[in-house]
């Protein structure tokens, strides 16, 4: 069993002893830090700052030497075949814009998505549909959020990239990517998959799961803002034309030309955010030393304990599969002709407990559904079942005054 | 409506706490989308009322209920009230300005800037000799029909009159002189003192300013200054009097002569006859220009009452 006091402990932000402490349950949006990763940021800020892959000196070959150590933790985390598949950027957003403009699109090239992408996976597609004439076609999945295999293998033929979410945002259901990629790479597609969500709630093995292409954020696994990955296969990535260029993608420039450096540098263009990097190296460490199948059980414990209380308010309305089996660390739910983010502030004043309202970042199934907006808790490692109970007691006595 | 209450608290507080300014620039984006016909999307309005609601849940379910079931009516009452107390505060701090009470002129009622009513207190004309005085009210304070010419006045050359009522041996009337003579002095008014035996019997003092002026004309104004400036105990005693002529180097017997005679004897008493007939009911009133102000009030009240526009 996943020993959640004990890693409460890494957390300063839960043991302010006499100050505010929350009630996190916002982690979709941005997890808390552990003191260890702060720590080696502050480290290389303190003892050992200098350029990576510049510099000759000792501080930079040390910093060049860590930043590659990382790379190195990051691909085996998601089990790459071998560190250079992996370029560092600020976020899942930048990663999924270099791909998408890096990947050689051109008009009435066919880009499949789901219908519950966030922005950051829907927007570089509708943007470039605009610009060069891609086509953006959108599969609907199951009424309850799930993917539908049926409407996704209708609609495959003659796609040349499929980029789907692997765990939503939205509704907190993991799609079945492996089933995915082999029916994308059937039929010739390239499969990329958003992964912000899920990095720190399940393990997940590109090459187990055949994906092409995958992005994810420091930030939601326990790691710093201002990093992300995009993991890319290294074939593939070869076959990419960086996006963004300048410093540190170039072996050699003249006043009329310049040669690329291979992959992964060429995508990495301009100085890094090198302490975010060990930072993220250091969250990756303290996920390591845990057990996912802990995590999940430990997940799934306080999702279902949730969902039932939920439950029994008919006036909500959870988003997503009745399940919370199938809603990984995510519950969202809304109320008809509320305004959740009146509930969300209540909740805040009357009991520290923070949670996310709003729509998400998925305007767009919102706007579908004709649903205002909605309130998600999004738990975890360091939440217990006793902060879902204060949750519980305080949304109730909300529901007695609405 | 719960944005423009939220707009004007938060602009007010927002001017000395930087932690509410960002508040006041919701609320008046919000305000402005409501303005331009465009639904206010920032969440401001449900921001404050999960805010507003949450510190009533915890006190009464069946109050947050209502709270939020008529909120928008709700914030339309305490708009009004809003408005209603602005108006009042404000209409109150004019009033301690010019008239240093927040009720009005010489209102004796709680004020909050003037918590222990300083502003106001007088020396009541009690049931001792001089009075028979009826209580009276501000409004019937007159110097109409009131004879005033056997006080000493001080001619000068602005336009203003002022008229002290005031009593040798009332703390009051002792407290505002001071202030009296500095606005005498800034304003060039015309001034008359006179001495209403309030408390105690002082119509000795009053004998001798006569006949102090009578006899040493302008060198009276000191002598009266002395008197309602000196220790108050040894002005007070009798005894004393020919003390006090001395220090003025004033001939004590000629100066007793005149206050003994009748004639003066007499003309203190009228004086004191006409001066109830400006229905007085305490001491110090000061009339500037026919309006009076009863009890010590700031200077700037008697300023501003002399300004042709209050400040100036
Ligand atoms: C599913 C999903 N994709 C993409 C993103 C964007 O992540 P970032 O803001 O780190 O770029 C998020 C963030 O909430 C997300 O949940």
């Amino acid at each position: 069993m996943l020993d959640v006091n004990k890693i409460r402990e890494d957390f300063s932000v839960l043991n302010r002893r006499g100050s505010y402490i929350p009630i996190y349950f916002d982690s979709a949006c941005m997890s808390l830090k552990p003191d260890q990763v702060v720590k080696v940021m502050d480290d290389y800020y303190k003892e050992g700052f200098a350029c990576v892959g510049r510099s000759a000196h000792r501080s930079g070959v040390q910093a060049t030497k860590k930043v590659k150590e990382v790379r190195g933790i990051v691909a085996k985390f998601i089990n790459a075949k071998n560190e250079n598949e992996i370029i560092f950027t600020r976020n899942t957003t930048e990663s999924i814009n270099l791909f998408a403009n890096s990947v050689g699109l051109s008009k009435g090239d066919i880009v499949l998505i789901t219908d519950k992408e966030h922005n950051s996976n829907l927007i570089p597609w509708l943007f470039l549909r605009d610009k060069i004439g891609i086509i953006v076609k959108i599969i609907p999945c199951n009424g309850d959020g799930t993917f539908s295999i049926d409407n996704f293998s209708e609609m495959i033929s003659g796609a040349k990239i499929v980029s789907v979410v692997h765990t939503s945002n939205l509704d907190g259901v993991t799609n079945p990517i492996k089933e995915i990629s082999q029916i994308a790479h059937k039929n010739g597609a390239l499969i990329f998959v958003d992964g912000a969500q899920g990095m720190a709630h399940k393990k997940i093995d590109v090459r187990d799961l055949d994906i092409d292409f995958l992005a994810f954020s420091g930030h939601k696994m326990l790691g710093p803002t201002g990093t992300g990955v995009l993991y890319g296969k290294a074939s593939l990535l070869e076959k990419l034309t960086p996006f963004m260029v300048g410093g540190n993608t170039v072996s050699n420039s003249t006043y009329t030309n310049y040669e690329f450096l291979g992959v992964p540098d060429k995508f990495e263009a301009g100085l890094q955010d090198y302490a975010g990097i060990l930072g993220l190296g250091e969250a990756i460490k303290y996920l390591n030393n845990l057990d996912w199948e802990e995590i999940e059980e430990h997940e799934l414990k306080l999702n279902t304990y949730l969902t039932e209380e939920l439950k029994k308010i008919s006036k909500i309305k959870i988003i997503g599969p009745e399940n919370g089996a199938e809603r990984s660390s995510v519950v969202n739910f809304y109320i008809e002709g509320v305004d959740m983010n009146k509930i969300a502030i209540m909740l805040d004043e009357m009991a520290n407990v923070e949670v996310r309202s709003g729509r998400h970042c998925v305007h767009s199934w919102f706007e579908d559904k004709k649903i205002y907006n909605s309130l998600r808790v999004s738990f975890s490692i360091y939440n217990t079942m006793e902060e879902a109970e204060i949750f519980i007691t305080n949304l109730n006595k909300i529901m007695k005054i609405l | 409506m719960p944005c423009v209450i939220a707009l004007i608290i938060f602009g007010i507080i927002g001017i000395f706490s930087a932690s509410h300014r960002d508040l006041a620039k919701e609320a008046f984006s919000c305000v402005f989308k409501r303005i331009t016909l465009r639904p206010c999307d920032t969440g401001f309005k449900e921001k404050i009322k999960g805010k507003v609601l949450s510190k009533i849940i915890n006190r009464s379910t069946f109050l947050a209920r209502m709270v939020n079931r008529h909120y928008e009516v709700l914030s339309w009452v305490f708009f009004v009230l809003m408005i209603g107390s602005t108006f009042w505060v404000f209409s109150g701090v004019y009033k301690f300005y010019v008239y240093g009470s927040c009720n009005g002129l010489n209102q004796s009622g709680f004020c909050a800037f003037d918590p222990s009513g300083e502003n106001n207190k007088v020396t009541t004309l009690g049931d001792n000799s001089t009075c028979g005085i009826t209580p009276a009210t501000e409004s019937s304070l007159t110097l109409k029909g009131v004879d005033l010419s056997s006080f000493v006045r001080k001619t000068n050359i602005g336009k203003d009159e002022v008229v002290v009522i005031g009593c040798y041996a009332c703390d009051y009337s002792r407290k505002v002189y001071p202030d009296i003579l500095k606005l005498i002095e800034n304003k060039k008014a015309n001034y008359t003192f006179a001495s209403y035996p309030a408390k105690g019997d002082t119509t000795f003092l009053a004998e001798a300013g006569y006949c102090v002026n009578k006899i040493y004309g302008e060198k009276y104004w000191e002598f009266n200054k002395y008197l309602l400036e000196g220790e108050k105990d040894f002005i007070l005693d009798k005894s004393n009097l020919n003390k006090i002529l001395e220090i003025f180097n004033f001939d004590i017997k000629k100066v007793n002569e005149c206050s003994n005679s009748t004639e003066v004897k007499t003309i203190v008493e009228n004086q004191a006859k006409e001066l109830k007939k400006t229905n007085i009911y305490g001491t110090p009133t000061i009339f500037i220009n026919g309006k009076a102000f009863v009890g010590p009030k700031p200077y700037r009240v008697y300023r501003s009452a002399m300004n042709k526009y209050i400040f100036f």
